[in-house]
């Protein structure tokens, strides 16, 4: 009791003028510190900084110790019964994961341990305000309480008292007005109490502790224990999930790409928040667009390399959808991410692309990404050797990845550098271009001769000619009667 | 990279006029304008085009009667340089006629990892895009024109995107265009010679126009027989 009043003492002589208390002076200035560092705008960077310092100017003041070291600070989240279905809890879950790894769910709440990422977030307040704010955004009306223990805070929270209580022997205070019917015990117990003449948290645990737990089990000690913070409290941890799925039914039909874009955007949205929470990316999206009678179009995004932004996303989307006819209305939209696939977010360039040796980062990938969106995955692609004599089957395409290692193997190298082979090669080999009579001889005969190991057998004279209009040709003559000629390629 | 000025730069130090009408944004008809270039490869072609190679920033367009007359041997000096480069971009090939064949290019030291080939039957569309991504080293497009499709406006786009995104781009077509105007920095007609092309300078930024021939430098094997 002495120490407390020393404490609030203590803490008066220090709001005297020219000395604030650490939380209300530490608020704006950390406010503005992790927005204006991942702010694209100075305009934009101040206005959010503005609009976070009124959201933690609405925030209750932290009830702090000036001599406890606070170990774990929980914040629990509880929805009203209206929203707490196991789906909205999950939402916040992923929600809340994003501030720290410690998260666990209740039946109706979340629970998450901060006190280890308040560093991180520039104060307790600011990530605070910046939770319950993506919480609004999310359509969520949690409401909140901090405190030292999990069972406290959820105490708390379901009391309706939305305040931070960091400090320990700061919590009896707070909790002893509660009644007892927060601890959401059973019935029977409750009534017991009650009849016993206990009606608040504060004489419930001013019982003597033997009597206690012979009445009521060694359960229910146990929990005050916890509440108090006398006992830890192990709790099991939240993983979030490994797909992002996620269905909304518009209300009403969606019947042009433009309509189904802007309903979708919620939707990717959505997708970026849980990438970012995973710290994950994702290279192929799968939409799927109900019509009515049981119809569906699928639509498979794909990019070219994984990414969060929703921006992106949305560009790719809109140009496949551009592409498509949609038979009829829209009636429900789902959305399935592929697998997850570690994302590491790099930063941009100061110069341009080879200027001074800038790099390329981004553009590449997005610019294939455009491409495909509108031609199709085949039309682009990049060129790979095969070590093989045979000409067609000597090079095959491949999936574009600027400078990645060549899969060429020194045979295939040693191959294409002794020999002589035209730039161009047609897909199939065509008739001759003229008659052989009126061709130049310039080069041969270059016999490429079996492949009886794979079915795809040739017997072949190769030689290098030119046409009449000038052109060289690299031209062919089947070993086997009837001896046709072809044309394969072009030395251009 | 090739980037060589085209006039001495002593002669602009002296006279503050002559500096100022060297800008390379300023052409003057007569004069040999100051462009950023990058060297053909080719003595004798580098000595002709004016800044003395290939136009850094902007459309070159090579007509020839037909593919096969040597229009890829003309960059591939180029090409092998650009994949040198120490920061990997892309060549793309928009549209070509047939397939790049890989064997041939890697024999000729153009790297296969930065060649990006793009099948499409909107070429115009393929170009602006991935010239304006600034992710190509260089842009190759073939174009071939349709009866009565006006090209200009197209090309006066990709154009302006070069030379915004600074990448030289290639655009290659058939002879009838030649008839038509372009804004291309450079036109060259393409046309065969035994053991080389003569190269006919249809336009280019200076003025200078004639026909000049370049020889190959393929160490072609030798004819054992006809058949």
């Amino acid at each position: 009791m002495a120490r407390r009043e020393r404490a609030a003492s203590v803490r008066r002589a220090f709001s005297a003028p020219g000395f604030e208390p650490a939380s209300s002076a530490t608020a704006p200035s950390s406010a503005t510190a992790p927005s204006s560092a991942t702010a694209p705008s100075s305009v934009d960077a101040r206005r959010r900084a503005a609009q976070q310092a009124r959201a933690i100017a609405d925030l209750p003041p932290v009830l702090d110790s000036l001599f406890d070291e606070v170990l774990e600070s929980w914040l629990a989240l509880q929805l009203p019964p209206s929203q707490a279905t196991p789906e909205m809890l999950g939402r916040l879950g992923t929600l809340a994961y994003r501030y720290t790894s410690r998260v666990s769910l209740e039946a109706d709440a979340v629970l998450l341990e901060v006190q280890g990422s308040v560093r991180l977030f520039g104060g307790l307040q600011a990530l605070c305000a910046q939770l319950l704010e993506r919480c609004r955004a999310a359509g969520l009306e949690p409401r909140w309480a901090l405190a030292p223990t999990p069972l406290a805070a959820l105490v708390l929270a379901r009391a309706g008292r939305n305040i931070m209580v960091r400090a320990r022997d700061r919590l009896m205070g707070e909790l002893a007005p509660l009644p007892v019917e927060s601890l959401a015990w059973s019935a029977e117990t409750l009534a017991r109490l009650d009849s016993l003449g206990v009606r608040t948290l504060g004489a419930l645990l001013r019982l003597p502790r033997a009597g206690f737990a012979k009445r009521f089990g060694k359960e229910a000690l146990l929990a005050l224990d916890r509440l108090s913070g006398a006992t830890a409290e192990p709790r099991r941890g939240f993983l979030p999930r490994e797909h992002f799925h996620v269905r909304s039914e518009p209300t009403f039909e969606l019947i042009s790409q433009a309509a189904i874009l802007q309903h979708v955007a919620p939707l990717l949205d959505q997708l970026e928040q849980f990438l970012r929470t995973r710290q994950c990316g994702v290279d192929l999206l799968k939409l799927r667009l109900a019509h009515r009678a049981g119809r569906f179009t699928r639509l498979d995004v794909r990019l070219a390399a994984a990414d969060v932004s929703a921006e992106r996303f949305v560009t790719v989307l809109s140009e496949q959808l551009a592409r498509r006819v949609l038979s009829a209305a829209v009636i429900d939209c789902e959305l399935r991410s592929g697998v997850l696939q570690p994302f590491i977010a790099h930063s941009d360039s100061l110069w341009r692309p080879a200027e001074h040796g800038g790099a390329i980062g981004r553009e590449s990938p997005a610019l294939i990404e455009r491409l495909r969106a509108r031609l199709g995955s085949e039309a682009v692609y990049g060129l790979c050797l095969v070590p093989q004599h045979r000409p067609e089957i000597a090079w095959r395409v491949a999936e574009p990845a600027l400078d990645a290692p060549s899969p060429c193997t020194a045979e295939a190298l040693y191959h294409v550098s002794t020999l002589r082979r035209p730039l161009w090669l047609l897909r199939q080999p065509a008739a001759l271009p003229c008659a052989v009579s009126a061709l130049h001889w310039i080069a041969g005969p270059e016999r490429i001769e079996t492949g009886w190991w794979d079915g795809q057998d040739v017997a072949r004279d190769y030689y290098v000619v030119r046409e009449p209009r000038g052109a060289e040709l690299w031209v062919y003559r089947e070993r086997l009667p009837p001896h046709t000629w072809w044309w394969h390629g072009v030395f251009g | 990279m090739g980037r060589t000025p085209s006039l001495s730069s002593d002669t602009a130090a002296d006279d503050p006029l002559g500096s100022l009408l060297e800008h390379p944004a300023l052409w003057r008809g007569r004069s040999l304008a100051r462009t950023d270039t990058h060297s053909t490869g080719y003595p004798t072609l580098d000595e002709a085009l004016p800044g003395g190679g290939w136009p850094a920033n902007g459309l070159s367009e090579i007509l020839s009667l037909h593919p096969g007359l040597g229009e890829l041997r003309l960059l591939m000096p180029l090409l092998v340089r650009f994949g040198q480069q120490p920061s990997a971009r892309w060549v793309a090939w928009i549209a070509p006629p047939f397939e790049p064949y890989a064997p041939a290019l890697a024999g000729a030291g153009v790297p296969l990892e930065r060649q990006l080939v793009v099948r499409t039957d909107e070429p115009l569309w393929a170009l602006e895009q991935a010239i304006e991504s600034g992710a190509c080293a260089t842009v190759l497009g073939w174009l071939k024109s349709r009866p009565g499709e006006a090209l200009q406006r197209s090309l006066r786009r990709l154009q302006l995107a070069a030379q915004r995104q600074r990448t030289p781009v290639f655009l290659f077509r058939e002879v009838a265009a030649a008839q038509c105007a372009s804004p291309a920095e450079l036109r060259l007609e393409l046309h065969f010679r035994v053991g080389g092309a003569r190269l006919q300078l249809l336009k280019s930024r200076g003025g200078r126009r004639g026909a000049f021939d370049i020889e190959w430098s393929v160490a072609s094997g030798a004819l054992h027989g006809t058949p």
